[in-house]
């Protein structure tokens, strides 16, 4: 029994116990997996599941109050411990169908390579490729080639939490150290280079905030001090300096609480790369605390606590 | 770029009201010599100022920020600088990747006896921003 | 002179050094791997073979303006007395949009019923209006989502239009659509195109066929009240959007906008922003009441909006041009073409009132591909 039957056949049981069910379905064509919602267990037959199904479906916890169930990648789980540590959901109202994940697929790296037209069919096949045929013929890509950057060096491919597993668990098999190189590859460019890099990508966005909309660590939501005009931290005006200082304010509140799942990246529709700036703080909460985001439900977020003598923060010499 | 002799530049002081802001009182009470580029900002403790103030003040025209409150174990309401040095830290660690010289940017602590601390910690820091000379001068900014 | 012109594809960087003479021309352009309207210069790439990441409403509707500056002053003769100096520049040069689609061009349509036909006319909009020349290029083949043809367009639709250009496999056939757009045809590097014309609408043709039509057999969709109004509804078919800004912001039918006064010391400026009907602030009072407090609500003014309150008050226009962005671009999928499908649909009605009848909540989608 492949996967999808078997998730199907696992939230067929947990009903009645939970209200509603947060899987996937197919989107507008076959490229494109949706967030699912079922209520009724004759539903799940639409249910899908394939490599298509990137989105972060944890997002949505934070904001249902009844008894649900969830379908989780091991990425994803990252957020569900990350919830737990905060305080913001109840683990006795989550039922948790982790699924063992062997990469998923950035549509828009599949996008590109395919010219951008539009998709006819979507097949997998059993050597780990996709195929995708367009009116202009058929394009067979390497599931590998076209995963989103966090999959290249994902730690977790089997969920951290979970209350059913489907199939068996799977061992990363890539290397602890590759996590942050890019970062540190970024980070050694000249400042210069470095603002001149920011500048030209920030001067892109339109500020929808789907980045900050679609962050499932991004709770205050209607609250956000990006739009409120009491405290008034940016204007309306358009210039790279308000559009940089949001970008900071998202950073800034999600420093030592990003999950690395990559959501803000996949859902900007200006490919404005807005997930690098939390992972270099989540490069230095390691390096300053040991801390990562989401691996135990019992540690503390760095920047809810403190310690008298901190080892690793010097005093800055002038 | 070199600095700009004589001329101002623009730094911005968030100073806790216990400590701080107290050192700097002493310092001018006792008429300690001290360059004028700094502005002071009073905050109730250090725990009260978000990273952010740093930011915006460096995106929106300063040259300098420069953060000092009570010494680790003495802060008026126990921990608030406890909080405020591991964000503020990664704050310093942050400016770099965004472009931003991290020596734009001090946090240090200064008692409210520490006058002659504080003129020292003023003068290296207004000398430290001047080497590295205005932010914005090859962008327009807008005031 | 001919009524039709040809552009050699070899000639087009030309055309447009031609028109950029006496005009500021934005097109098309390349950036990383999504096409966005700029300025065009040598320097950047053109691409004309999709359509943009973002319609062109911004040159002419931009995204934030200053409507006019403040300044207080205070009397020389006693300071307790202020007043305030206001300046107001609504300088806009000669603009091009190069290789807008038609949908695009539609949009402006939408606005110009908004903004200038209309006792009081927004200066502003109309005179950026005026001092553009919309040169659209058809498509020719749909892009994803996209479904122009059921909403009374098409992928070589010509409202709101100057040009009209169809691509050949040398070139471009050009078809004046409004007396401002006869003047391309003096350009230097047109051709005549009458030899060509029937290859362009034989293009137009096959490409209005392609296009697919989700609410067919239907002329126009029509909404179904009783649905429309039924929380359930919404409730159910929106749970999964995030409610951002990416939808209307990637519109080129949406036109809500904000005005905020944005305070320097003693100065500043009120300036007039889009605004999205998505976002909780949009209908925030100063009193802090939300009508809106919710995400469906929200979602149920957005397809309003488009497919009944701006339609009853403009003669059935349907504020909607399919050009497909909502849908390509929503971090979550929502596909505002299937929601209308379900409204529309008064069988579905039922479905939708007997399954909250039976205490269930309703199947989305129950009805399709069964
Ligand atoms: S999703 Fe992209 S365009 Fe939208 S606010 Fe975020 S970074 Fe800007
Ligand atoms: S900031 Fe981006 S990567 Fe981090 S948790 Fe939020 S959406 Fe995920
Ligand atoms: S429909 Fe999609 S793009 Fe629009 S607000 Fe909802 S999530 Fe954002
Ligand atoms: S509602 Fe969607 S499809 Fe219709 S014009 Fe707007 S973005 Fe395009
Ligand atoms: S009161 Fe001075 S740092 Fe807290």
């Amino acid at each position: 029994m492949n996967n999808a039957e078997q998730i199907k056949e696992t939230i067929a049981r947990i009903f009645p116990d939970v209200e509603t069910v947060i899987c996937y379905q197919q989107g507008f064509d076959g490229l494109h997996a949706t967030p699912y919602f079922i209520s009724i267990p004759e539903q799940v037959n639409k249910l899908i599941w394939n490599p298509l199904c990137a989105q972060n479906l944890t997002s949505y916890l934070p904001s249902i109050k009844k008894k649900v169930g969830i379908v989780v990648k091991g990425c994803d789980s990252r957020t569900i411990i990350q919830y737990l540590q905060e305080g913001l959901i109840d683990r006795a109202k989550v039922v948790i169908i982790g699924v063992p994940c062997t990469g998923v697929i950035s549509v828009k790296k599949v996008l590109r390579e395919i010219g951008h037209q539009p998709v006819v069919d979507v097949v997998f096949d059993d050597n780990g490729n996709i195929v995708v045929k367009t009116q202009k013929g058929e394009k067979r890509l390497a599931i590998a080639d076209v995963c989103p950057d966090k999959c290249t060096t994902c730690q977790y491919p089997t969920p951290l939490v979970y209350d059913h597993l489907i199939g068996e668990p799977i061992a990363s098999n890539k290397p602890k150290e590759d996590v942050y190189k890019d970062i540190r590859e970024f980070d050694a460019k000249t400042l210069e280079e470095k603002r001149a890099y920011w500048e030209k990508e920030f001067e892109r966005c339109i500020r929808c905030y789907a980045c900050r909309n679609a962050c499932p660590m991004c709770i205050c939501q209607d609250s956000c001090i990006a739009e409120t005009r009491e405290p008034h931290w940016i204007s309306q005006r358009l210039s790279l300096q308000e559009k940089f200082m949001f970008h900071m304010i998202h950073a800034a509140h999600l420093a030592g609480r990003c999950v690395e799942c990559g959501e803000c990246e996949r859902v900007c529709p200006m490919d404005i790369p807005v997930a690098k700036l939390k992972k270099k703080i989540n490069a230095e909460m390691k390096e300053l605390f040991n801390y990562e985001t989401g691996v135990n439900p019992d540690d503390k977020p760095p920047m809810y606590t403190f310690n008298v003598d901190e080892a690793k923060i010097k005093e800055h010499k002038l | 770029m070199s600095g700009v002799a004589g001329k101002e530049l623009r730094i911005v002081g968030f100073l806790c009201n216990w400590c701080s802001y107290g050192g700097a009182d002493t310092a001018g009470v006792a008429r300690f010599k001290q360059p004028t580029d700094l502005r002071i900002i009073r905050v109730p403790c250090s725990g009260r100022v978000d990273p952010l103030f740093v930011v915006k003040a460096l995106l929106t025209g300063a040259d300098g920020v420069l953060v000092s409150g009570c010494h680790p174990r003495d802060c008026h309401y126990t921990d608030g600088n406890f909080y405020a040095r591991r964000r503020l830290e990664m704050l310093k660690r942050l400016l770099p990747f965004i472009g931003i010289d991290e020596k734009r940017f001090h946090y240090t602590w200064v008692s409210a006896s520490e006058g002659q601390k504080w003129q020292q910690v003023v003068t290296d820091f207004t000398n430290q921003v001047h080497k590295l000379g205005p932010m914005h001068a090859k962008k327009e900014s807008e005031g | 002179m001919s009524d039709t012109g040809y552009l050699p594809k070899e000639k087009i960087k030309d055309f447009l050094k031609e028109l950029a003479k006496d005009a500021v021309v934005y097109a098309p352009c390349l950036e990383g791997d999504i096409v966005l309207f700029r300025p065009f210069s040598e320097e950047r790439t053109l691409c004309l073979d999709r359509p943009a990441n973002t319609p062109p409403k911004s040159v002419i509707y931009p995204q934030s303006e200053t409507l006019f500056a403040f300044q207080y002053k205070k009397a020389p003769e006693d300071h307790q007395k202020m007043s305030v100096e206001l300046k107001a520049d609504i300088g806009v040069p000669n603009m091009v949009i190069f290789g807008a689609r038609p949908c695009d061009a539609k949009g402006f349509r939408i606005y110009d019923r908004v903004f200038i036909e209309t006792n009081t006319p927004d200066p502003y909009y109309r005179k950026r209006r005026e001092n553009t020349l919309i040169v659209t290029l058809s498509c020719a083949a749909p892009s994803p989502g996209c479904f122009c043809v059921a909403v009374g367009g098409g992928p070589a639709h010509k409202e709101g239009s100057d040009v009209m250009m169809t691509e050949l496999e040398g070139g471009y056939v050009i078809e004046p659509v409004t007396e401002k757009g006869r003047a391309i045809l003096g350009k230097h590097v047109i051709e005549d195109g009458k030899p060509y014309l029937k290859d362009a609408q034989h293009v137009q043709a096959k490409a209005h066929d392609e296009v697919r039509n989700p609410f067919a057999p239907d002329e126009l969709p029509k909404i179904s009240q009783s649905l429309f109004n039924f929380d359930g509804f919404w409730e159910q078919v929106v749970g999964k959007c995030v409610s951002c800004g990416a939808c209307t912001y990637l519109c080129p039918t949406c036109y809500c906008f904000n005005i905020t006064d944005e305070q320097g010391i003693g100065s500043g400026e009120r300036v007039r922003s889009w605004d999205a009907c998505m976002f909780f602030h949009f209908t925030l009072e100063a009193s802090g009441h939300n009508p809106r407090p919710t995400k469906f609500q929200r979602f149920k003014n957005r397809v309003g909006h488009k497919f009944i309150y701006y339609p009853e008050k403009y003669e059935g226009v349907i504020a909607c041009c399919g050009c497909g962005r909502c849908i390509r671009y929503c971090p979550v999928n929502v596909d505002i073409s299937e929601i209308v499908n379900y409204l529309k649909d008064t069988h579905q009605e039922l479905h939708w009132a007997s399954s909250r009848k039976e205490g269930t909540q309703p199947t989305v989608g129950s009805t399709k591909d069964e």
